[in-house]
């Protein structure tokens, strides 16, 4: 802190007073700016809210459970306990978990490639101004606004093996003979069943990410594109894909959260089942049925850290700054 | 938001807010008072909305706790009036007329919460572990009395009612008693039965319903080959509850029982009761006699209302009450007069019907334990029982399985239901507990363990035997390690 300039007169002043003050606030300045940097505290104040909204509703709350999950906690196993890692030994052990880790990765797997490309399809196709467009957008976006139950309960009877849409549709474009189980049978197609429903409420909010990105890409491009003689193909890949990089990585960050956080969809449509139970459901169980908080905690707390891991992931492979 | 707004236009105009804001930050030095005078009433507005949040949830809580107070027009007739109390029941909402009764006659006040079994469930879970105030009668249900004797969730009820004077009048009260003492008070008598659609049957050309499981099945199968229905019977077999209580009706109509009473598996044996139920369960399903689709069907909606639009003709183990609230409702149901309950069909003549008792009890948060408790004794009287069954006209009743005392279900002959008298006799003289000991503390495990592995045995994914070996080992497990 130097405080040189303090009361050094100003050649441009035109009054002793007034260059007292500007003196005054320009040292002030330079102070603040060599603490809190060339935006001052304006910033630190205005993200102070969200931080504390941050670390009450998220930070508090997962260190709190990841402390609770070295401890029994469970009404039915009296009293809460130091128990180590002996949590996380007994979750490792359960077959049932580790069937649900394998699930909930095949969620995330079917979930982020069926969002990312009918989200990339449907958003390149509403990029350009037609007639009804502001309808089909809201059209488009309007199982977002369903919930997760209802969503299910509706493909519930789509999918119904005895008179659900999807046979009868099928058998009449004779792609099928008879009406088929879709849900249940097999690990692969129940779960990509499942994710197609998610996937139906989640694209929207994909959609409207990708579309932002592609219409902040600059019409010159295209044109110097075209006059370079590019084709579509090589225009998609060598300058769309590239420039919308930004919001795609947002889109497939949020399709992995929820994708690993599937549950009302599951519950709905397959139940406890095996085939299609995903690691919420696991956690669900063990906390509020079996009633083993400890062990819930230690699964959530998983369930965070691999949640974090692969969005961080996402964003290394995808993220990439776009200025123009 | 008026505090914000209110601030910032004492220091600030807005558009100054905005413009500062738009530049990025990249504020020129003379602008360092401005900046402040954004700043400060940001944080004066952010601190401002976090009082007032906190002020709400404090307010919450004191408008909870205020109700606590004994309020200053008691009196002996009344003596918890003024009070209020929050009721948590499963399914509907109670109708006005019936609320107002129970105010008028206690001045006890009512907020009545209406909510689906899982989130019942959920919520007595995360306020009774949490210590927090969720309601001050909620549902007990009978598959988790064990679970609430261990964990001492809720208060008990001995002081409060006369068991062995209730249990001619309430025989389904043993399900809620574990070793003496009273988690909950039955309030309902639901049983689980066998309905038929007797106009299918007769068109199948059978005039006698059956009395033997034997019986049952050929008859299952004449509905099939002749055509009347190619799916006649309704079993859920999602991997939910409904298929674990199935299965337990099942077995207590092939003459066994599920678990004994140091809750040791007595189903592992090919000959048990259990293994043979299971059996009957997987081959009904291979062989088509259920509908294919019903291997995600619940009990509680879709296989209901498979029978009330005629896509099956009988359900084995159905529930009390259905065919009055659903099966004879025109406006839901393609077979008004049609269904009818049977005596449940057993090994050597009419099997047991197990019951599946909804109760209530006061959950140990609650704040006025005994305007709680004269609550539980008004509902559970003979003339209320009869009221919200419908005896005094439709202004007091609501969606009911049959009321908790066979007092109450004698006052419905008198209302002409004809079907009341079956359900009498089969609720006096042939239901029983699913556990008689109280079922045990790790319940939900057991049927987790039960729905998911005969859901897959239905599927082939494994055999029957694979099957009752994994929830035998399931229930060695839970009794070693509880």
């Amino acid at each position: 802190m130097s405080g040189g300039s303090r009361g050094v007169p100003q050649p441009h002043s035109r009054n002793l007073g007034e260059t007292n003050i500007l003196n005054s606030n320009k040292t002030v300045h330079h102070r603040r700016v060599k603490r809190f940097g060339h935006y001052g505290f304006l910033p630190y104040v205005l993200i102070f809210p969200l931080v504390v909204f941050i670390g009450i509703l998220a930070v508090y709350p997962t260190a709190l459970t990841f402390i609770e999950s070295f401890f029994n906690v469970n009404p039915l196993d009296p009293p809460v306990r130091f128990i180590g890692f002996g949590n996380y030994l007994k979750i490792f052990a359960n077959p049932n978990v580790n069937n649900s880790w394998v699930n909930s990765m095949l969620y995330v797997g079917f979930g982020v490639v069926i969002v990312t490309v009918l989200a990339m399809a449907i958003a390149y196709a509403l990029r350009e101004n037609f007639p009804g467009r502001g309808i089909v957008l809201a059209i488009v976006v309007l199982p977002w606004a369903l919930p997760g139950v209802t969503e299910g309960i509706i493909w519930a009877w789509i999918y119904n093996s005895d008179f659900g849409v999807l046979n009868s549709i099928l058998k009449s474009l004779h792609i099928i003979r008879e009406y088929q189980i879709w849900l249940s049978s097999s690990r692969g197609l129940t779960i990509f069943f499942i994710e197609l429903v998610q996937a139906w409420q989640i694209t929207p909010l994909a959609t409207i990410l990708i579309l932002s990105s592609l219409q902040s890409i600059p019409g010159e491009l295209y044109d110097a594109a075209k006059v370079d003689g590019a084709g579509r193909w090589r225009t998609f890949f060598g300058i769309t894909v590239p420039l919308i990089r930004a919001g795609l990585s947002v889109a497939v960050v949020e399709s992995v959260i929820v994708s690993l956080n599937i549950f009302d969809q599951v519950y709905v449509l397959n139940g406890n089942a095996a085939t299609g139970s995903s690691i919420m459901l696991q956690t669900y169980n063990i906390t509020f049925q079996n009633l083993n908080f400890g062990q819930g905690y230690a699964l959530s707390f998983l369930a965070v850290m691999i949640t974090m891991l692969i969005s961080v992931g996402v964003l290394r492979l995808v993220y990439r700054r776009v200025e123009y | 938001m008026w505090g914000i707004s209110v601030t910032f236009d004492s220091f600030v105009s807005p558009k100054e807010v905005t413009m500062t804001l738009l530049s990025g930050f990249r504020r020129e030095p003379e602008k360092t008072m401005k900046v402040r005078q954004v700043a400060v009433p940001i944080l004066i507005g952010f601190m401002i909305l976090l009082s007032a949040t906190m002020g709400f949830a404090n307010g919450q809580k004191e408008g909870t706790q205020s109700s606590a107070a004994p309020a200053a027009a008691a009196n002996s007739s009344m003596p918890y009036a003024g009070q209020e109390i929050t009721v948590a029941f499963l399914g509907s909402p109670a109708p006005d007329a019936l609320i107002s009764k129970f105010t008028d006659s206690t001045g006890i006040k009512i907020k009545w919460v209406y909510l689906g079994w899982d989130a019942m469930q959920t919520k007595i879970t995360a306020a009774a572990s949490a210590n927090t105030f969720f309601a001050d009668v909620t549902d007990v249900d009978w598959s988790r009395v064990g679970e609430y004797y261990k964990t001492k969730w809720f208060v008990p009820l001995n002081n409060y009612f006369d068991v062995n004077a209730l249990k001619s009048d309430v025989p389904q009260i043993s399900s809620f008693i574990v070793n003496g003492q009273l988690i909950g008070m039955p309030s309902d008598a639901s049983i689980m039965l066998t309905t038929v659609n007797t106009a299918d049957f007769q068109k199948a050309g059978i005039t006698t319903m059956p009395t033997t499981i034997e019986e049952y099945t050929a008859d299952l199968k004449k509905l099939q080959s002749t055509g009347v229905n190619q799916t006649p019977l309704g079993i859920p077999f999602a991997a939910a509850e409904g298929l674990s209580t199935y299965w337990y009706e099942t077995t207590g109509a092939f003459g066994g029982e599920i678990l004994s009473k140091d809750f040791k598996p007595l189903f592992s044996d090919p000959g048990s009761a259990g293994y043979k139920a299971m059996e009957w369960m997987v081959n009904a399903y291979q062989s088509g006699l259920v509908p294919k689709g019903y291997i995600n069907t619940t009990d509680s909606e879709e296989q209901q209302s498979g029978m009330a639009n005629g896509q099956i003709s009988t359900i084995f183990s159905d529930y009390s009450g259905n065919v009055g609230t659903i099966y004879n409702v025109p406006a839901n149901s393609k077979v008004v007069g049609k269904v009818k309950y049977i005596p449940t069909p057993g090994a050597n003549g009419v099997g047991p019907n197990l019951g599946n008792p909804d109760g209530i009890g006061i959950l140990k948060g609650s704040t006025h334990v005994d305007a709680a408790a004269a609550f539980i004794k008004w509902f559970d009287t003979t003339e209320i029982q009869a009221d919200i069954s419908g005896v005094s006209g439709p202004s007091l009743s609501f969606p009911w399985a049959l009321p908790m005392r066979l007092s109450a279900i004698k006052a419905l002959f008198s209302n002409n239901d004809l079907q009341a008298q079956t359900m009498y006799d089969l609720f006096s003289n042939h239901s029983r507990a699913v556990f008689p000991q109280g079922a045990p503390p790790w319940y939900s495990q057991f049927s987790n363990a039960v729905y998911t592995n005969i859901h897959s045995a239905a599927l082939g994914q494994e055999t029957v035997a694979q099957a009752i070996a994994a929830i035998t080992s399931t229930v060695n497990n839970l009794n070693q390690n509880p």
